[in-house]
């Protein structure tokens, strides 16, 4: 297929057919420089205090941050980015498609990427900020180089630019990753696949209780922002929380923590009706599959939460939405152990040492859990994600001996 | 410009605030600084004096009079 002749938006870069393949190394000037740039407009744009998420794509592309990563990044081989890269952004986290296309570019790729049809306000200021950089001058070897464009779900497009591609990357679930996988791709095109992934917390009951009050604050800012920030839409907000302590301590942490939240939460706009009713279903629904030994709701009733005495396996299919929690005392990791399975992404951890949990993990050989990270950074995306090394992944290496 | 002038700017340019408030302002007192403006502020910070912040100081940076004192930590004399 020509594709020139291919029906799609043009909202920033170059047009596909104009596209040019000459790739770059990791962490390229001309690439860092460019990032940089956007980093500075974005911070410095009104829409940031609406768009929160749109602040924090720009800074973590800021220069201070990519010169840290670049510094960090494997110096043992020579290596050149793999081609042209071809991106299928989420559509449940509006800025992940900034996110993927700046690992393409640091990694050295071209970059095509299909940014969602759902329109999010913050794609139109990202792609704006971007669009008038790559219309300079200074920036013309990054413009040859990239292509944000929009078109309706649609199999021929799609297979069209995956016939081109030396690498995919596939967001969007399963279902998305199985569908886009049956299509034809160069031999040698690498794909990285973003699947359908469940996400656990792990709460330390006497650091709970003995926690300062700044320390407390900073706890729960962080966990709302971990779950509330995307509705619990994403694959690293944690849907179950699991409670280590005695019973004693147990019960008041759980107490203060959910009392804490709770209150923050009633300093935020109130929910729509909607999510309260998704919820109340679901907990109906789920009293009847499982078997709690608890349900609560918070006295706003923003927070539902079931308590369960033992994990069944396949919890990670129960998944509620606007602030739906399970949660039990796991003391060894016992149950833990027990059900975790590739599906599971990020375990977010508050007053515990996190090596009880990467131990656990390779000790048993689990296939379960890519991050472990403190409570208030489930979701900070940056090169190393759900597995993979992905500045490594997109580029290839250039063996000398 | 003086350090001291590119400290200035970069509060002057992220908050929109001027001189005479500077030397009392603190995190949250005006709108302007709450946890995005913060990174914005940051950013600029790193930008004008090229340098990187350790994540512990970007948390710790809680008013104007602290973040001087803090970048001495990075060899700026403010």
């Amino acid at each position: 297929m020509n594709l020139a002749s291919l029906p799609v938006e043009l909202l920033a870069g170059s047009s596909l057919h104009k596209i040019q393949a000459q790739t770059l190394p990791p962490y390229s000037e001309e690439a860092i420089r460019f990032l940089a740039e956007v980093s500075s407009r974005l911070l410095k744009s009104p829409e940031i205090r609406e768009y929160p998420d749109i602040a924090g794509f720009g800074y973590w592309c800021r220069r201070a941050n990519l010169s840290k990563l670049a510094l960090a990044f494997d110096k043992k081989y020579t290596r050149l980015g793999r081609g042209l890269a071809f991106h299928i952004a989420p559509a449940n986290v509006p800025v992940n498609f900034a996110f993927s296309f700046a690992f393409g570019l640091l990694a050295g790729n071209a970059n095509i990427v299909r940014v969602s049809s759902a329109k999010h306000p913050q794609a139109t200021v990202i792609l704006r900020a971007m669009q008038e950089l790559l219309e300079l001058s200074d920036h013309a070897r990054i413009r040859r180089m990239t292509s944000f464009v929009r078109f309706p779900r649609d199999d021929e497009i799609t297979k069209a630019l995956s016939g081109i591609s030396d690498a995919r990357i596939i967001w969007g679930g399963d279902a998305t990753v199985n569908r886009i996988r049956t299509m034809k791709t160069k031999a040698r095109c690498v794909d990285v696949c973003f699947a359908d992934r469940y996400s656990v917390s792990l709460l330390g009951a006497d650091a709970i209780c003995d926690a300062d009050a700044e320390s407390f604050s900073r706890l729960i800012v962080g966990f709302y922002n971990d779950v509330f920030l995307l509705d619990q839409n994403a694959c690293s907000s944690p849907h179950l929380v699991l409670w280590m302590g005695n019973e004693e301590n147990i019960h008041s942490a759980k107490a203060r923590f959910w009392d804490g939240l709770s209150e923050y939460l009633d300093t935020k706009l109130e929910e729509p009706a909607i999510h309260s009713v998704d919820k109340f279903t679901h907990l109906c629904r789920t009293a009847i599959w499982l078997q709690p030994i608890n349900q609560n709701r918070s006295q706003s009733g923003r927070i539902y939460r079931v308590e369960l005495e033992q994990l069944p396996v396949g919890i990670e299919n129960f998944r509620g939405q606007h602030g739906f929690f399970f949660e039990t005392t796991d003391n060894d990791l016992q149950m833990l152990t027990a059900i975790l399975n590739a599906r599971y992404q990020t375990l977010t951890y508050y007053g515990l040492d996190p090596q009880i949990v990467t131990r656990l993990v390779v000790e048993n050989g689990l296939q379960g859990l890519d991050r472990v990270v403190p409570v208030g950074m489930a979701l900070d995306i940056s090169t190393v994600w759900d597995g993979y090394d992905l500045i490594g992944t997109l580029s290839r290496l250039i063996q000398k001996i | 410009m003086t350090n001291l002038e590119k400290y200035q700017q970069a509060f002057k340019e992220t908050f929109m605030v001027d001189d005479d408030k500077l030397a009392n302002l603190k995190y949250q007192d005006i709108p302007e600084w709450d946890s995005v403006g913060h990174m914005a502020l940051m950013a600029s910070i790193e930008e004008a004096f090229n340098i990187s912040l350790e994540i512990d100081d970007v948390i710790d940076f809680s008013s104007y009079e602290y973040g001087k004192s803090m970048l001495s930590k990075y060899n700026i004399d403010i």
